[in-house]
Parts: C-alpha cells; sequence; structure tokens
C-alpha cells in the first residue's frame, strides 16, 4: 500500500513536470450505478500510461491526459466492475456497477464453489438480498417463489414456526421429506427445537441479514456429494464476509405491526344464544322448567355488572395487533490479506397470538487472512440468544391440533354469551378445565377460559445456538490445495412452562410448572484437497474429502405438580408433587468423497460425485451406502456451427445438461431405530422392563434415484436466462412404519425400507434485465414447477395408510398409485330440502343415507331415502380417497422496478392444483356448545328449504363433519399471495454526504398483503401437522396467518 | 516447515477418522437391546420383567382405568355430562365403530399384554430360567399366564358374543400363545368364544399350580398375583360360562363356612366396605388391585376412574340406575360413594384427583365378589331359594346395610333370589367395571338411560366392533355380526 502511494506520487511528479506539453484536464463524477450515489476512492488510470488518480469523498475526480497515446480511462474500484471509457470531451461522468459477480458468475456447489458457465447439476442460486430486512423470524420464511422446485408453506401464524419445504416434491413417506441444510459448511441443526408451545426453528439463529447468498442442490450431480443426505435436495447457506477495502458500516432496522387475517366470522352471544336453544328444541331437549333443576337445559344470555348483556369476542382476547422491530449493524472491510465481517442484531417480534413473541439476540463475526502465498485460515462465530415465547399451546403446532387448550380452537369454540371474568374480577370458570356457564345451564359452554390461560401461563423456550468453524487451507501449488474446516454446531434448548391452578391443562392438579432443557452438539470435521488443472483445452478438478459429523444430544427434564402458593408461578416454587424426564441420543457419520470435473473446451462437460457414508443409526447388517451422480453438459454456444449459423446473435450461451446418480435420505431417523429394546417404568415404586421398540437390523437409508434433463440458455449477453430442466426421482427402499396385526402386539411398528414413490416434474425460470436505462430499470423474474407425486408401492399386501392429525382425525390417506397424503372423506350429498337433514353417499351402494342426530321412535338415526335403516356412515367404510394435497404447480413472481431514486419490489408466489381440508370448518359447525360461524344462519329451518347446513340439533357432531372427515369441508386451495411488497427511497447523495453516510434507503413495506383464492379458510397456505411427510393440506384449528406492515432504512457509511 | 504442517494435518485427520469406528455401532444407555436376549441377562431385569407385565395390564387403556370404565358407562348407571368422543362418549351412547379410539386402544392394549407375556413366557424357558432358578420362574410363568388370562377374558366381554349365545360357537378372539419382537406375517383367524374360554380357564389352572400361595410383603399380595388370585378369577370366568358348578368347586377352595379364605392369603370381608377404597389399599378384601402412586405412578386424565366419575365428572351417576335400587337403602354404608355436586350424584368411591396423580388403586377382583359369585351359583345351579346363597347375600349386604336382613320369605322364587344378587353386585360394585358384564353373560337388554336408548341382546351393539385396524392389518379377521 505504502509503496503503490509513493510510486504514485514520484509518478504524479514527472506528470507535473511535464504538464505543460499537450495536456488536457478531465473532470467528471463517478457514481454508483445502482443508486447514483458518489463512489469514493475510485482508481482512475490512462490506459497505456502509468497516469493515475482517485474519486474524491463526493465521487468527483480530476485527471491530466497527455499525448495522442492516451486514448480512455480505466476506473476500478473494490466491489464494482470495472470500467474502460473512451476518453471525449473534458467532462466525463461514469457510473460503475456493483460487482454482482459472486452471484451470476459462480455457484456454491457444497464443499467447493464452481464456475456457473461450467456447472452442469441443476442449481439455484438465491442473491442474500431476498432475505433482508423482511418482517420474518427466520430466512426461510422468506424463500417462497425464489427459486423453481422449491415449495415453502408458512403453516400459520405462530412465530418462528418452521416453513414446510419441499424440494421437488415429497421425497419421503415416513422420514422427513426436509432438505439437508448446510451453513458455512457444516450441517445445522433444522426443525422446531423448542419443547415448549412456542415454535423454535433453528434455522433462525442466523440473522437473515447475514446471508451473502443461498443455493438449493437440485438433482443427483449437484447434491451426490452429500450422499445418503441428499434425497430431499440440499440448501447451501452462505453467510457474508468481508471484502478488501474500506470499512464499510450497514445499519438495518425496521419496525412493523402485524395482525391476523382471515379469521372466520362467529356467532354473537344473541346468535349463538338462540341457536343453540333451537338445537335443543330440535333434540327435544330443551327444559327450562322441570322441577328438577339438575335436569334443566338452555342457553341464555347474561348480563354484565353494568347491565350490559355479555357478549365476548374472544378474537379480541386472542388475537392482537402484534408490534415488531429489527435492528441490525455491520462492520466489514479488510485488506489484501484480511478481510473480516462483523455484525449484531436485535430483534423483538410480537406476532398475532396474545403472548407470542420472538426476541433474537445475535452476533456473527468472520475473518478471513492468507499468510503469505500458501497458507490461509479464518473462522466465523454465530451466536444467537432466542426467546421464543408463548402463553399456552396454539393448537397449530404439529400434533397439537385436537388439543383442549389450543388458542387458535378456543378463539372459536368458547361461547361468546360469557364473560372471560366475573363482576368481582375473578375468572370465570365453572370447573379448574372449563369456563363458567354463565346463565347457561346444563351444559359447558368451552374448554378452558381462555384469558386465565393467556394472563396466567407461559410457555417459554430460551434458544441459545452456537454456529462456529475455523479452517485451515493450504495452497500447495497454483492448482492444488488442502483445506481443513471444523465446524460445531451448539443448539441449547431451555424451557419454562407454568400451568396455573385456576383454569387450564393443569388446574386440576393444582397448577404445575415444568422446565426442561435440551443440549443438542455436533461437530463436523471436513478435511478435502482438490486439484484444478488446465492441459489445452481440457479442464479438470479433483476433490477428494473425507468428513466426520459427530451429533450429542442431552436433556432433563421435571415437572412440579399443586402449586402450594397459588401467588407464585415460578418452577422454584414450592410445589407437593415433583416428576422428571431425560433423553440422551448419539449418531455418527463419517465419510468419504469424491468430486470430479472435467470439460473440454468449455463444450463438452462432465461431473461426477461419488460418496461413502456411513452413519450409526443404520441396522447393524447395514452402516455402509455408496451413492453417486454423474452429469454431462454440452454448452453448444461455444461450437463453431452455432456460430456459423447466427445463432450467437440471439444466444449468448445454450447449455443442455442431464445427470443421473443415486443418493439417499435419512432425514428424521432415530439415533437407535434399528434396536428392539425394552425399556424401564415403574410398578408401585420397582423397576419394570418392558418391550417398547420393534426393531430392524437391516433398516438402511432411503434411496432416491435421480434423473435430471434440462437447457439453459441466456439470450442478450445473457440479460435474460432461462432454465429448463425435466426431473424424475425414483424413491426406493422409503422406510415405512409397517403395521404390525394390532393383536400380534409388538409395541411399535418396525421400521422397513420398504416403500417406494416418484415424483416427476418440470421446472422453467426465466430471469431478465427487462429494462435498464439510467432513470428507470425493471427486472423481473418469474418461475414455475410442475410436479407429480405418485406412491408406487407400500408394504406387501398393503395398499394404503391413514395418517392421523394430532392422533385423533384420519383425515390423510395414501393409496398406491396415487400422491402421497390425499385427503380422507366420506362423500356428501347436500341436505334434503324436505326434511333439512344432511345426505351422505354411502360408498358401497353409492345409495344417498339420511342422518339425524336424534331418531325419534320408531324411525333411525341413519335411513335410506326410503326410510329403511341404513347402517351407520364411518370414515373406514366409506371414506373415499378425495383429493390431492400436493400442489400441481408451485413457483414465484419477482418483479423489481426502480425510477430514479424510488424502488419497488413485488414477491408473487402461488401453489395451484391443490386441496386444503379445512377441518376447522366442522367445528364451526358443530352443533354441540361450540360456537359457529356465521354460516349457521342459513341453516335448514321450514320443509322445501334449499340449503347447504342441515337442520340443527344439539349434540350432533356429524352431519358437519366433526365425527368423520366430509367432502363439504375440502376446498380447492389454489392461491396467489402477493408475498412481500416493498417501495424504497434512496435518499440523495448531496444530503447525505454533509452527514458522512454513503447511502441511505428508507422503504415502507407489507408482507402476506393480498391472496387471490377462493378458500373460504383464513389462508390455503396452511399445515396443521408441521412438517409431516404424509399429512399435508390439512388446516384444523389453526391460528390465522398474519398481515404485516413495516417501514423502515437502511444506511451505509 | 509449512509442509510439515499439513502432513500433520493429514496424518491427525486419518487417525480421527480411524478410531471413531466404535462410534458406529452405539450401545444404547438407556434402553435394554434384545441382542443375546440381555433382557434375560440378570435377575433384576427378570424381576423387572415381571413387574412390567402387571404395568401392562395397569395400562391406561386397560385396568388404569378405561376398561373398568367402558363397562361401566356402555351399561346403565351413568349419565354423559360431556360429549368427548376421547372419553368413551361414544361407547356410552352405543355408536362406537371399528375406528372408535376405544375400540382399536383398548385391544392393542390387552393383545399388547398377551405379547408380553408370551415373551416373556419363552424367554424364560431359553434363558431366565437359568437365571433365577426352577422354583422362581415357575412363579413367574404363572403370573404371566394368569395375566395373560385376564387380558384374554377382558377382551371377551367387550369384542365377542356372550358363551351362551350358540355356546360359545361364536367367534371369539385370535388366541395368540407365542412371542413376538419382529415385523412378520401376523394373520390369524378368531377361535370360537368356547376355546378362548378354554385358553383362560387353562392359563388359570396352570398358574393355579405354580403360582405362591402369598408374598412376604402384604403389598404384593395385592398389587400381584397368588395362587388365590387364580382361583377367584376362575370364579368369576366360569361364571361368565354359566358353568355354576365349577364357580362353587372353585369358590369352595377359598372360601370356608365363616366366608374366610382359610389358605393362601387369608381373604375376607372388611367390617367396613369403605375400608377397601383408602389408603393404603391393601385389606384382605382386595385379592388383585391395580397400584397408583401419586407423582410418579398416576392415572391418566382421561383414563383414571376417578377422573371419569368424579374428578373431571365427565359422567354422573343415572337416578335410574343402582343409586335409585330400593334395595340400596339410605342406611346402606355405600352411599357414602356418592357425593352431589351442583345438583347432580357423582361417584366418589375414587376419589383422588388429579392433584394427587388419580392414585386410587383400581380393583381387579374383590373377595365380595367371591362371595357373590358363589351365592350366585348357588342359585342358578339349584335353581331353588338356597340359604348358604342368602347367607353369603347378607354377607355382603349386610355388613354396608344393617337394617336390611335377607331371609327365604324375602324371595318368592329362586329367579328372585338370582336377581337380588345382579341388584346386589348393582350395588357393591358400582364403578369396577361389572356391570355390563354380568348384563351380558345373563343375555340382559342392557337398559337406556337418559337420551341413550335400551339395547337388546340381539343388537349388533351389544357387545363392541371389532378393531378396525385389527380387521385392515389381519387378513384373517372378521368382524362382529
Amino acid at each position: 500500500m505504502k509503496r503503490k502511494l509513493l510510486t504514485t506520487m514520484l509518478l504524479l511528479w514527472c506528470f507535473a513536470l511535464q504538464v505543460d506539453a499537450q495536456t488536457r484536464i478531465i473532470k467528471g463524477k463517478v457514481t454508483n450505478e445502482s443508486d447514483g450515489t458518489g463512489i469514493p476512492g475510485v482508481s482512475i488510470i490512462v490506459t497505456g500510461t502509468k497516469t493515475s488518480t482517485q474519486t474524491d469523498a463526493s465521487g468527483t475526480y480530476t485527471i491530466a491526459v497527455t499525448g495522442a497515446a492516451a486514448k480512455s480511462l480505466r476506473f476500478t474500484y473494490v466491489g464494482f466492475v470495472a470500467k474502460v471509457v473512451p476518453i471525449s470531451g473534458a467532462t466525463m461522468n461514469v457510473s460503475l456497477k456493483e460487482d454482482t459477480e459472486a452471484l451470476e458468475e459462480i455457484v456454491v456447489t457444497g464443499y467447493t464453489t464452481q464456475r456457473k458457465a461450467d456447472n452442469i447439476g441443476s442449481i439455484a442460486s438465491i442473491s442474500g438480498k431476498a432475505f433482508e430486512n423482511k418482517p420474518v423470524q427466520s430466512f426461510d420464511q422468506a424463500l417462497g417463489g425464489k427459486a423453481a422446485g422449491v415449495q415453502v408453506t408458512i403453516p400459520n401464524g405462530v412465530l418462528n414456526n418452521p416453513p414446510v419445504i419441499r424440494i421437488r416434491g415429497t421425497n419421503s413417506i415416513s422420514l422427513s421429506s426436509y432438505p439437508l441444510i448446510i451453513i458455512d459448511g457444516v450441517a445445522t441443526y433444522t426443525g422446531d427445537q423448542s419443547g415448549s408451545s412456542a415454535a423454535g426453528n433453528a434455522l433462525s439463529s442466523i440473522n437473515p441479514n447475514d446471508i451473502e447468498r443461498v443455493e438449493v442442490l437440485k438433482d443427483a450431480a449437484a447434491s451426490a456429494i452429500y450422499g445418503s443426505r441428499a434425497a430431499n435436495g440440499v440448501i447451501v447457506i452462505t453467510t457474508k464476509r468481508g471484502k478488501p477495502g474500506k470499512a464499510s458500516v450497514n445499519y438495518d432496522a425496521w419496525v412493523g405491526t402485524v395482525t391476523a387475517r382471515g379469521l372466520p366470522d362467529l356467532l354473537d352471544a344473541y346468535q349463538y344464544t338462540d341457536l343453540k336453544n333451537e338445537g335443543l328444541r330440535n333434540a327435544g331437549t330443551y327444559d327450562d322448567s322441570n322441577p328438577d333443576a339438575a335436569r334443566r337445559r338452555y342457553f341464555a344470555l347474561s348480563n354484565d355488572a353494568n347491565g350490559n348483556v355479555i357478549n365476548t369476542n374472544w378474537y379480541d382476547y386472542i388475537y392482537r395487533r402484534g408490534t415488531s422491530h429489527s435492528n441490525s449493524i455491520s462492520v466489514s472491510g479488510g485488506s489484501q490479506s484480511t478481510n473480516f465481517y462483523i455484525s449484531a442484531n436485535y430483534t423483538a417480534q410480537k406476532g398475532i397470538l396474545t403472548a407470542n413473541d420472538y426476541n433474537r439476540k445475535a452476533i456473527l463475526a468472520k475473518i478471513d487472512h492468507k499468510e503469505g502465498k500458501i497458507f490461509s485460515f479464518g473462522g466465523k462465530i454465530n451466536y444467537s440468544n432466542e426467546e421464543n415465547k408463548a402463553a399456552t399451546s396454539s393448537g397449530s403446532l404439529n400434533g397439537e391440533a385436537f388439543g383442549t387448550g389450543g388458542l387458535g380452537r378456543l378463539a372459536i369454540v368458547t361461547a361468546p354469551n360469557v364473560a372471560p371474568k366475573n363482576a368481582d374480577g375473578t375468572y370465570n370458570v365453572q370447573t379448574p378445565t372449563t369456563i363458567g356457564r354463565g346463565a347457561n345451564v346444563g351444559s359447558d359452554v368451552g374448554f378452558y377460559n381462555p384469558l386465565a390461560v393467556l394472563e396466567l401461563d407461559r410457555s417459554n423456550n430460551e434458544l441459545n445456538h452456537v454456529q462456529s468453524n475455523i479452517y485451515l487451507q493450504a495452497n500447495i501449488t497454483d492448482w492444488f490445495f488442502v483445506k481443513s474446516t471444523y465446524g460445531i454446531d451448539y443448539i441449547f434448548s431451555d424451557n419454562d412452562n407454568f400451568f396455573n391452578p385456576i383454569n387450564g391443562g393443569s388446574a386440576a392438579a393444582g397448577g404445575s410448572a415444568s422446565v426442561s432443557f435440551n443440549k443438542g452438539k455436533r461437530w463436523v470435521w471436513t478435511n478435502i484437497a482438490q486439484a484444478n488443472r488446465t492441459f489445452g483445452k481440457h479442464d479438470f478438478s479433483l476433490l477428494l474429502g473425507n468428513e466426520q459429523q459427530r451429533s450429542t444430544a442431552f436433556g432433563f427434564g421435571a415437572t412440579r405438580t399443586t402449586l402450594s402458593d397459588q401467588a407464585f408461578n415460578q418452577f422454584a416454587a414450592g410445589y407437593a408433587t415433583p416428576g422428571n424426564s431425560g433423553s440422551l441420543g448419539e449418531n455418527y457419520l463419517v465419510s468419504f468423497f469424491t468430486q470430479f470435473n472435467y470439460n473440454f473446451n468449455k463444450k463438452y462437460y462432465l461431473s461426477a460425485n461419488v460418496r461413502q457414508d456411513e452413519y450409526s443409526a443404520f441396522g447393524l447388517e447395514n452402516k455402509k451406502g455408496v451413492f453417486y451422480g454423474i452429469g454431462l453438459g454440452w454448452e453448444i454456444a461455444n461450437e463453431g456451427f452455432w456460430a456459423n449459423a447466427g445463432l450467437d446473435n440471439a444466444f449468448s450461451s445454450f447449455k443442455i445438461r442431464g445427470s443421473y446418480g443415486t443418493v439417499g435420505n435419512t432425514a428424521g431417523l432415530g439415533d437407535f431405530a434399528s434396536y428392539t429394546f425394552y425399556s424401564n417404568g415403574l410398578y408401585n415404586g420397582g423397576s419394570t422392563l418392558v418391550p417398547n421398540q420393534t426393531g430392524n437390523f437391516n433398516l438402511g437409508w432411503e434411496s432416491s434415484e435421480k434423473l435430471d434433463l434440462g437447457f439453459n440458455f441466456g439470450i442478450m449477453e445473457d440479460r435474460i436466462t432461462v432454465e429448463a430442466a425435466y426431473y424424475k426421482n425414483t424413491l426406493e427402499g422409503l422406510i415405512y412404519n409397517v403395521p404390525q396385526v394390532p393383536s400380534a402386539g409388538l409395541p411399535t411398528d418396525p421400521m422397513l425400507n420398504i416403500a417406494s414413490m416418484s415424483n416427476k416434474g418440470f421446472e422453467f425460470a426465466i430471469n431478465a434485465d427487462a429494462v435498464r436505462t439510467n432513470n428507470f430499470s425493471w427486472s423481473p423474474s418469474f418461475n414455475i414447477s410442475f410436479n407429480k407425486n405418485k406412491v408406487t408401492s407400500l408394504s406387501e399386501g398393503l395398499t394404503q395408510f391413514i395418517t392421523a392429525t394430532s392422533s385423533l382425525e384420519s383425515a390423510n390417506i395414501s393409496r398406491v398409485g396415487e400422491p402421497l397424503g390425499m385427503l380422507y372423506a366420506v362423500r356428501t350429498n347436500g341436505v334434503d330440502p324436505a326434511s333439512g337433514r344432511r345426505i351422505f353417499i354411502e360408498q358401497a351402494t353409492g345409495k344417498n343415507v339420511l342422518y339425524q342426530q336424534v331418531a325419534p321412535a320408531g324411525q333411525f338415526r341413519y335411513t335410506y331415502e326410503d326410510g329403511t335403516e341404513a347402517p351407520s356412515i364411518s370414515l373406514s367404510k366409506d371414506g373415499v380417497a378425495y383429493r390431492n394435497t400436493q400442489p400441481k404447480f408451485v413457483g414465484g413472481f419477482d418483479n423489481n422496478f426502480r425510477y430514479k431514486a424510488f424502488d419497488l419490489g413485488l414477491t408473487f408466489t402461488y401453489q395451484l392444483g391443490f386441496y386444503v381440508y379445512y377441518g376447522t370448518n366442522s367445528g364451526l359447525r358443530d352443533q354441540r356448545f361450540w360456537n359457529n360461524s356465521t354460516d349457521m344462519l342459513r341453516r335448514w329451518t321450514a320443509p322445501g328449504q334449499e340449503t347447504d347446513i342441515p337442520k340443527i340439533i344439539a349434540g350432533d357432531n356429524v352431519s358437519n363433519g366433526s365425527s368423520f372427515p366430509i367432502d363439504v369441508n375440502v376446498f380447492k386451495g389454489d392461491f396467489l399471495k402477493l408475498r412481500s411488497a416493498t417501495f424504497g427511497y434512496t435518499l440523495p447523495a448531496s444530503f447525505l454526504n454533509k452527514a458522512k453516510i454513503a447511502s441511505a434507503r428508507i422503504y415502507v413495506s407489507g408482507n402476506n398483503l393480498w391472496i387471490l383464492s377462493d378458500y373460504p379458510g383464513s389462508d390455503p397456505e396452511v399445515s396443521s401437522n408441521g412438517n409431516t411427510s404424509s399429512a399435508p393440506g390439512i388446516d384444523r384449528n389453526s391460528v390465522a396467518n398474519g398481515r404485516a406492515f413495516t417501514a423502515g432504512i437502511s444506511v451505509k457509511f | 516447515m509449512k509442509r510439515n504442517i499439513i502432513y500433520l494435518t493429514l496424518i491427525a485427520a486419518c487417525l480421527h477418522s480411524s478410531c471413531k469406528k466404535d462410534l458406529l455401532s452405539p450401545d444404547s444407555k438407556t434402553a435394554v437391546s434384545t441382542l443375546d436376549l440381555a433382557q434375560f441377562s440378570t435377575k433384576e431385569r427378570i424381576d423387572a420383567q415381571v413387574l412390567g407385565l402387571y404395568a401392562g395390564i395397569r395400562n391406561g387403556n386397560f385396568y388404569g382405568g378405561r376398561y373398568p370404565v367402558y363397562n361401566e358407562v356402555r351399561a346403565d348407571n351413568f349419565i354423559a355430562q360431556s360429549t368427548n368422543a376421547v372419553t368413551a362418549y361414544q361407547t356410552y351412547n352405543f355408536t362406537a365403530g371399528n375406528g372408535a379410539q376405544e375400540v382399536t386402544d383398548f385391544w392393542g392394549s390387552a393383545y399388547n399384554t398377551i405379547n408380553r407375556c408370551n415373551l416373556f413366557i419363552e424367554g424364560m424357558t431359553t434363558k431366565g430360567t437359568g437365571i433365577v432358578g426352577d422354583a422362581l420362574a415357575k412363579n413367574y410363568i404363572a403370573e404371566a399366564k394368569v395375566l395373560r388370562a385376564i387380558a384374554y377374558y377382558s377382551l371377551l366381554q367387550l369384542y365377542a358374543r356372550p358363551y351362551w349365545d350358540g355356546n360359545g360357537s361364536k367367534p371369539g378372539l385370535p388366541i395368540r400363545l407365542t412371542g413376538n419382537s419382529v415385523a412378520g406375517n401376523y394373520d390369524l383367524a378368531r377361535s370360537s368364544v368356547a376355546d378362548v374360554y378354554a385358553q383362560v380357564i387353562k392359563d388359570l389352572n396352570e398358574a393355579e399350580a405354580d403360582l405362591p400361595l402369598s408374598y412376604t410383603a402384604a403389598v404384593n399380595n395385592v398389587i400381584r398375583t397368588h395362587r388365590n388370585t387364580a382361583i377367584a378369577f376362575k370364579t368369576r370366568v366360569y361364571l361368565s360360562m354359566q358353568r355354576y358348578a365349577d364357580v362353587i368347586t372353585e369358590a369352595e377352595k377359598i372360601v370356608s363356612s365363616s366366608f374366610t379364605a382359610t389358605s393362601g392369603v387369608l381373604h375376607a370381608l372388611q367390617p367396613d366396605v369403605t375400608a377397601v377404597f383408602k389408603s393404603p389399599y391393601l385389606t384382605t378384601e382386595s385379592i388383585f388391585s391395580m397400584p397408583f402412586v401419586s407423582g410418579t405412578e398416576t392415572g391418566g386424565g382421561q383414563s383414571a376412574l376417578s377422573s371419569y366419575f368424579f374428578g373431571i365428572k365427565l359422567y354422573s351417576l343415572n337416578p335410574q340406575g343402582a343409586i335409585g335400587d330400593p334395595a340400596f337403602t339410605q342406611a346402606d354404608k355405600r352411599r357414602s360413594f356418592i357425593t352431589i355436586s351442583a345438583g347432580l350424584p357423582y361417584l366418589s368411591k375414587f376419589p383422588i384427583g388429579a392433584a394427587q396423580g388419580y392414585s386410587d388403586y383400581v380393583p381387579v377382583i374383590r373377595y365380595a365378589e367371591v362371595l357373590l359369585n358363589l351365592g350366585e351359583a348357588r342359585v342358578r345351579s339349584s335353581n331353588a331359594v338356597d340359604p348358604q346363597a342368602i347367607a353369603l347375600l347378607n354377607a355382603v349386604h349386610g355388613r354396608s346395610d344393617a337394617s336390611t336382613t335377607y331371609t327365604v320369605s324375602n324371595f318368592s322364587s329362586a329367579q328372585a333370589l338370582a336377581d337380588a344378587f345382579l341388584r346386589e353386585r348393582n350395588i357393591e360394585f358400582l364403578g369396577e367395571g361389572l356391570r355390563s358384564p354380568d348384563l351380558l353373560r345373563l343375555g340382559l337388554t342392557i337398559p337406556g338411560k337418559a337420551e341413550v336408548p335400551a339395547v337388546p341382546p340381539t343388537s349388533a351393539q351389544y357387545i363392541w366392533p371389532i378393531s378396525g385396524t385389527e380387521l385392515l392389518y389381519n387378513k384373517l379377521m372378521t368382524d362382529n355380526n
């Protein structure tokens, strides 16, 4: 550096001496093409000479040009694309384009990087900008629509709930279909790591603003390097690192609000009271005058202390307007030898559910250093502390749908004619587990008192997550290097739950507190050696690697019940009864892998990956697997005939590629799944030992044979790029918990590698730099993918299986020959206008069967149309595989507009060709004491009336689908969403320079703003069963999704 | 130097990978793997397995509450205060289909216990006997057989037509006597009701021979089975088969002229019935009960008797049921088991709530039942107003209601005396799960209650349907009706 300065000064001296000889002075300003701000420190050199200068703080420069040889100026600055401009005139204003080469020219392939032009695998690259400053907890919530073949579903509005992610379809039946996630080279923990009712996505430890880029590896050529874990695709996240140059400081902040969207309209107190009494009268059980008061049964309004009729809208208590903010600051920079990046983030978010909060404090520090010509080393540490808070179960996470206290359900079930509190300020309770009945007589009118659990209970989780790695690299020759990387991923999950002694889940036991702690520790040690050589027209690269990954888990928990003093609510307070729990796990993966890439003259490409994995969770007889992928590519645009035919004018590149290989899946496989176990318990204080797991020593990985054929081309110097692919995943040996005959008495259904399935589809993506002028630009990108999933076999003799929601409702059925997880429902045929009875269709005969909840003497509950008795309608007898839940088409449409200093970003996502079971609707029409939707106002009341809502009869949980799913509650889920819209304004440089600010942008944005869908529930993008592979498309008692508005600022110093 | 660093790194990497091979086959440190029958490797593990068999019977879906609850709520003594399908509502109103949770879960729970017994009996033969010695092994295997018999008998009460219907010729259960531990083809057809009963009797007879007479720890005389348990249970089984002479033969082994057992555990009626349902639950009247322990072995919130009948008050007592029986006089001490709450009568025989972990013991069989089994068998076998039967009836009734003493003149016929036994059982065993089996074994109509109509013996609803999952996966299985 000093030497350069010295040279420059000497040169300047020389020029100064010659200034009088044919010297011209050229002035101008160098600006950033994207925002028009001046760039300080740009080097300007007169080409072919040693004359040079630099721009000043405002980006302006002056240079003296001497002699006729001076033809042009070369402008260079770190982070921008260098530009050579012919000299013309005395003023030369130049704009430089930010060097986004990192994204456009290379791809991260996992263990290494590759020139994008040389890559023949199916890899989607997404810039970190897609995730910046979004009102999300983790980047994956903003991944939807950004890459072809990637389906992202936000399950509901519970904060930090992991999205459902599917790459090229659902690739497993019993194990997870969630992709492998690699963060800076280390396979990280995924999924919900919270042990409380608040969700805790492991991926939220990464501040989305720290992400440089994300790669999605889809086919065998790209993913086989991850061997036994690649079947669901691989998402490779690269966090930001410092770049040589002056330190730059980025500050990003936003504030926002979020509200629930699309809540169903419910009956108010008056309507509720009328309809429930109508139901009792229709059932013949209305009784307000029985001499035995205990036998009276009716519903009635009551007044509050002020004499007003109690008319409670439970949404007002359970939902709220959440406010959030986020502050991130990063400092990055470096020299030629050492680069650094440090960032800190604090975000506090309040969700749409009362008491559902998310707080994150995170730091990322990263350093890279080159020592001499050979060595480089560096490392990073990412630490996050996250608080995931909830009062109680949302009823919306996997397995919670039918929880009595789920807030999504309490909001719609609880009677509106009772108040949360009594006139004296105490909670309105009937029993420890039910809300007070108000003036209603003879029946419960709700489950838990929502306000009592919201105000008194808590179910909080705290995650401390450390992701760190160090590496040492030795560039032994200019074509050969070795690199050793050691990474850790430690996630510590603390849970703190309290259930109050007044009303709710533990009130009958006098309250309880429980704490638990789970410690997940992982280390990954990767050693690679890579050689890259070119011999004439032959390019070779060979990677050899070894990797070990060791994970251990330890957990313990304690529960204390029966609170001694009701004033307390901490675990450490006094309780009558203790309880405890524990867990332990370990696994080990040791791998060897190699990757070989070759191309001839940049025309013919070959790529081969092989990985051998040995994994501890596989059965004793099946520890080792070898996985591979081979890809071939042909860059036609580099062929002579292409140019001869003049096609090079139209196509700047045109590559045909194909790949084939076999990879595996182990996601979600238990550490000891292959063993047959006996485990301990107690019988009157003595130890018991009982069978608790049915093992299988042949248990192995699930295999995915991937075929991929595609082409990419660019036109107009790649201003428009198009990628298209056809793929087929043939899945064999899928693990299925093969149901054994129940009377065989096995403790669990054993896992066998027995089932098979396929995903076939097309992907198409187009990215365009459609308009680019000084004042206006428009860059749209669009992607669509089509996927067809088919179960091809289950275990021998088994043609279908059912997956229950929350262990209770069997609304998904998977059948051989059809897609996984179809909706399972009984067909109906409307409502009989004469009697107002629900008409079911008996599957065996196709006959109409009319149902009445209460059959008068001599009649039957189920009758055929001729009045004769029909057998009871049941799901097992009359259910059909009714509709597909997996979208046929998913995709996104991104648009970025800029007009002068204004920018507008619009991201649309869509999913088409699928159905959702709106199970919540059956609850909304259930004729037990449950409150109903206003749909019930159009119930059948008089003979001849044509309506879709049957006559209401108290106790009827059959007619509208509570007892078993019916087709009436299945709806098309197709949607188009404006996922995010951002409108920004970049402040003028002239204004900022005074404050020594390099650039600043303010913006407003909206998330989940608008949806086009016929789905009647709050959001067709829903999953009551989380990431469960075989139970998609269920909307059962989930809380709604939120609509968020934010305003923010990004400042760069 | 630099090169050395690289070599060292590479060497370290190789060494590291080679030393970790043992991590590929980790041993569980929390569960016993069945490799080499390790579950039979020590006496402690075998002892623990024996208790594990009992824990199987005590499961929430079985005697841990739900099995007696189903047999109560499907009969006429309870009125549902909840419509929750999870808490037996479909059994209560006779709408439980093949897929109903109770229908599939009780089936699974009972067969899970049967398989535990089968695995245990086989493992003892292969390995366990060598560890604990012949004498103890015989005791343990006998315990497994009693529990297997109880499981099969209990299944018969809900899934099969009563014995009288075709004299046991109706479809019974798949009889499984070998242990299953891995995936396999387990298709097996139903044996006849008579065959299953024969297997139950066979197990009980073999157990009677090999069970200990009593245990040194008094608690085990109640929570584990001994010789008199097998005998007592046989009186119940034979009564269900209407083999009254056999009831008498068995009962007389343990009922002396003073109505006590004189060998083995010295069973006797307690002067105060309420003592039987109080901590420590270890009276000689309790022949076999399921223990619960507050804090560590708690009853389930949706399975414990107390949670249904008293704690959560899911079912109130039917005023037209046993509590409305004129024979259940106001003076009767058993009325202290009735508690009025919010105007409705509830059964407080099992009063311990969630706070103490629903830790009431659940009676499986009591000495009072043996006496009533004997008395009823005498009436029905002799078809006469048998004086000893009346004495037995008085023994049970009179201890709670001194105001009533039955005499021969109270009964106009043998049938009237037999009916009195049924009514006495209804009062005495209220909430203990005997009501539905009593109605079924005699082919009586299940009386209606509240809005639920009566179910005659001809009705398909008289018994449960077969578990839907059993029908789905066992290709030789057939449904009821």
